[in-house]
């Protein structure tokens, strides 16, 4: 029904029995939420995991027959079963969940530090060089201009100086440059994806990671003077996060080192382990100001590169896989605020526009100087465009560090980031099976470049 | 102590839980009851030492009733099988539900009046106690028979009936606490379908009938070819929601899942590798259980001893009765003697769970009466029952002098009472 059946073709009669049940799932918990409209004990939380679960799987094997992802199925549920659609989930229980859902973050950064491996790094440095740069340079100051042209029509930024448009602007760039580990894994588990379009990607995403984390900071540093008249330009920062992304990277590698030691040594029950570091750990890192995403991935990468349980360790991770990311996306959609979506959306399509075009520019250049094949200079772009958690927690970042920005540029973010969580696994999923790089693509002859 | 390290400590009890007593055997660590997680709640909890706060388990409430809820999956998935797999007779089946009832019914009566002479209760919150009581008293657990029997190799035709009516008797407790719930749910029924003075047999109906519509859901949705990770999303998704929904309406959310389990169990043509997925899971999940069980525990009203000790005694006199009852209609259980009835006096993980439930769902003085009947019975039960049965096992000729001498030698026996 999942993952492992992917590509596989399924009855007519077989679609039928899901969209059935999948009504009746709605049916039930519309019935519940009416009679009942009030809860206790946030019973309605466990009412919307196990919904979510259900009705996300069920509407990813439905949207599979128009070649959409499962990630937007996922999605898809969620919006529909969400408080600002049909109220069968409410704010309440969507808050519950999304705390919840640092234990996704947790697996998903485990799972993709150990889809790094040195040998694969090694052979792609030029080509993640070029990216990385070329990325990282024009998304933020194409995305930024297309920001202060449109100041006239972003309610925040219309009364803004100059300077504190710059700095506006150079903050909305920052999180352009943001890209989703979780979809992009999500995509890769469900079409188990192989080639260099879906390795290039996935070590582009997840080593970007570290970049965006030391981009915010120094566009925090330089954009505060320029917002705040009153604030001085401060190297202080940097102390901080020289101390976060150290203190991150050597408690990985210890955590890295005894997990595969556990593993090596018990290697039993692992899941109820990576539930035990998914809570445990992620509440001591936001204790230490740790970076979560980045200790976990050192994690992963730790055990996948300096120990020989690397492959016993991802078969357990990605068998928790078909739960999570279920799960993470389709809270992911039912926290989607579409009254925000329908306010902001032609400034939202401009932002998210622009990035996706600069987005595939600087993506094909990439290509071209790193001297790529056919194939993946002209698709290696289509991975990149998915933002989803990462890019709202740099904007809540902003928004709580910039407080005279107003609620609209976190309601931008989240118009903005909506539109490319939509459309980005759609175009990686395309790009894989155009590519060939999918379990079904490769059962036809796939293109050639 | 905060919530973080609760959720530490639970995970390592769940971790434990699966290392300590494997699936296969018995043959482990810890009490069959699993009664030392109950007095390890009640140690920690704000009635004895207080390191958990009572906001503290209260917040745990969400995680002890989807704990619950899976439970009784697994107690439905196996319900009617015999722990090789065999399918027990009819007969037996319906006898250790007679059983059940008349345990029920006796600890029922007897707590029925206690209540009223003690506590002072009236109408259906007397009846919710009484119900809830005999509810929790009326099952044998299943464990500890097992574990009688296999720590002395016990083999024979009492062993196997002993088992198989221990195997079959959650129906009653199950469906009584589901009438129970249905007396005060969360909502009313729409006015198309008000049944009047029979709303309650209304709201058991839909209890029921949801576990049905469910399983019989998931069972489609485990599709033909059994695959393990799909069927984890199917079972775990249909159980959250089932226990959400149940919980949502004020219903009985143990009911409904066992229902679920036993939709399936008739229905999926892969019931043996269901029950082997989800069966590794029951130990991991038990245990937190217990300890959240026994960290509710309160003893308000200060008559509750005295409540407990009617109870106790009732189903003491009931197991007897049973006991000898049995001998009537078995060879193999007149041979065994009058102490009988006594080994079948062990409770465990369904009275727990059952006591649990009706404190998350009845709060106070009710649904705490209920879980200190449930917990005292399992811990005297674990005095009693196990000792008895094995000498009545000894006596029907069951259990060799041989296998005695190696208790001393098996370090797992000698932790055992």
């Amino acid at each position: 029904m999942t993952h492992a059946a992917a590509g596989t073709r399924k009855g007519a009669e077989t679609r039928l029995l899901q969209a059935a049940a999948l009504a009746l799932l709605f049916l039930l918990l519309w019935l519940a939420t009416h009679l009942v409209p009030q809860t206790e004990q946030r019973v309605g939380t466990i009412a919307a995991v196990g919904f979510l679960l259900l009705a996300g799987t069920l509407t990813s094997e439905l949207v599979e027959l128009i070649g959409l992802p499962h990630l937007t199925g996922y999605l898809i549920a969620g919006i529909a079963a969400g408080p600002y659609a049909l109220a069968l989930i409410d704010e309440s229980s969507v808050a519950d969940l999304t705390q919840v859902n640092s234990l996704a973050l947790a697996l998903i950064a485990l799972e993709g530090g150990a889809h790094l491996r040195i040998s694969t790094l090694r052979e792609g440095v030029r080509r993640l060089a070029w990216a990385t740069l070329l990325q990282c340079l024009a998304v933020p100051i194409v995305v930024g201009c297309v920001f202060m042209a449109l100041r006239r029509w972003i309610p925040f930024a219309r009364d803004l100086p100059a300077a504190g448009l710059a700095g506006a602007a150079l903050l909305w760039g920052t999180i352009a440059i943001t890209r989703s580990p979780s979809a992009t894994l999500g995509i890769l588990s469900q079409t188990r994806a192989k080639g260099p379009i879906a390795t290039g990607t996935l070590t582009f995403v997840m080593t970007s990671d570290i970049v965006v984390v030391v981009l915010l900071a120094s566009a925090m540093v330089v954009a505060r003077p320029l917002l705040d008249p009153a604030a001085s330009f401060s190297l202080h920062d940097f102390e901080t996060l020289g101390h976060d992304l150290l203190g991150s990277v050597a408690l990985g590698t210890t955590v890295g080192l005894l997990l595969a030691a556990y593993i090596r040594l018990i290697g039993a029950q692992l899941i109820v382990l990576f539930v035990a570091l998914g809570f445990g750990l992620t509440g001591m890192l936001q204790f230490l100001h740790f970076e979560p995403l980045l200790t976990f991935m050192v994690a992963g990468f730790v055990v996948q590169n300096l120990s020989k349980q690397g492959p016993k360790f991802l078969e357990a991770i990605e068998r928790t896989g078909s739960i999570v990311y279920v799960i993470f996306f389709a809270t992911a959609g039912a926290d989607l605020d579409l009254q925000k979506l329908r306010a902001l959306w032609p400034i939202a399509v401009a932002l998210a526009g622009s990035r996706a075009l600069v987005t595939y520019g600087a993506g094909r250049l990439a290509s071209r100087l790193s001297n790529d094949p056919p194939m993946a200079k002209r698709w290696s772009w289509a991975g990149l465009v998915s933002q989803a958690g990462l890019a709202l927690g740099v904007a809540g970042v902003v928004s709580r560090t910039f407080p005279m920005l107003g609620t609209g540029f976190g309601a931008l973010a989240i118009a903005t980031v909506a539109l490319n969580e939509m459309v980005g696994p759609v175009l990686f999923k395309l790009a894989l099976d155009r590519s060939g790089e999918t379990r079904s693509s490769q059962k036809t002859p796939p293109l050639t470049g | 102590m905060n919530a973080l390290l609760v959720l530490m400590g639970l995970l390592l009890l769940s971790y434990l839980g699966s290392f300590l007593v494997g699936d296969r055997s018995i043959r482990g660590f810890g009490l069959p009851s699993g009664a030392e997680y109950v007095v390890l709640g009640l140690a920690l909890g704000p009635a004895a030492l207080g390191l958990l706060d009572r906001s503290l388990v209260l917040a745990f409430d969400p995680l002890a009733n989807v704990a619950l809820g899976w439970l009784a999956l697994l107690i439905g998935l196996d319900y009617g099988y015999a722990r090789d797999g065999r399918r027990v007779r009819t007969a037996r089946i319906v006898g250790s539900s007679l059983i059940a009832l008349v345990t029920a019914a006796i600890v029922g009566m007897a707590t029925w009046f206690a209540v009223g002479a003690l506590m002072g209760l009236k109408g259906d919150d007397r009846l919710l106690v009484a119900g809830g009581v005999a509810a929790a008293c009326a099952e044998t657990t299943r464990n500890a028979i097992r574990w009688v029997v296999e720590q002395h190799r016990a083999a024979g035709p009492l062993s196997e009936l002993v088992a198989e009516l221990a195997a079959c008797d959650d129906m009653v407790p199950l469906l009584l606490a589901g009438g129970l719930f249905a007396l005060r749910p969360a909502a009313h029924l729409p006015a198309m379908m008000s049944l009047g003075r029979f709303e309650l047999l209304g709201w058991l109906a839909i209890t029921i009938g949801m576990g049905v519509v469910l399983g019989a859901m998931s069972t489609l949705l485990l599709a033909r070819e059994f695959r393990r990770d799909e069927s984890w999303i199917v079972l775990l998704g249909m159980s959250l929601l089932g226990i959400g929904v149940t919980a949502r309406l004020g219903l009985s959310t143990m009911t409904a899942m066992f229902v679920v389990g036993i939709t399936v169990s008739v229905l999926s043509r892969h019931r043996i590798a269901v029950r082997e997925l989800a069966a590794n899971t029951a130990r991991p999940v038990l245990h937190p259980a217990l300890l959240l069980a026994g960290a509710h525990l309160e003893v308000h009203p200060s008559s509750l001893p005295l409540v407990v000790a009617a109870a106790l005694l009732a189903r003491g006199l009931a197991k007897f009765f049973v006991g000898r009852a049995l001998g009537v209609v078995s060879p193999p259980a007149r041979k065994a003697g009058a102490l009988l009835g006594l080994g079948m006096l062990s409770s465990g993980a369904l009275a727990m769970t059952l006591g649990l439930a009706f404190a998350l769902r009845f709060p106070g003085p009710l649904g705490d009466t209920v879980l200190a009947v449930a917990a005292a019975t399992t811990i005297l039960g674990e005095f009693v029952g196990p000792g008895a049965l094995r000498i009545s096992l000894r006596r029907a000729g069951e259990i060799s002098p041989a296998p005695a001498s190696s208790e001393t030698a098996d370090p797992a026996a000698a932790a055992a009472p």
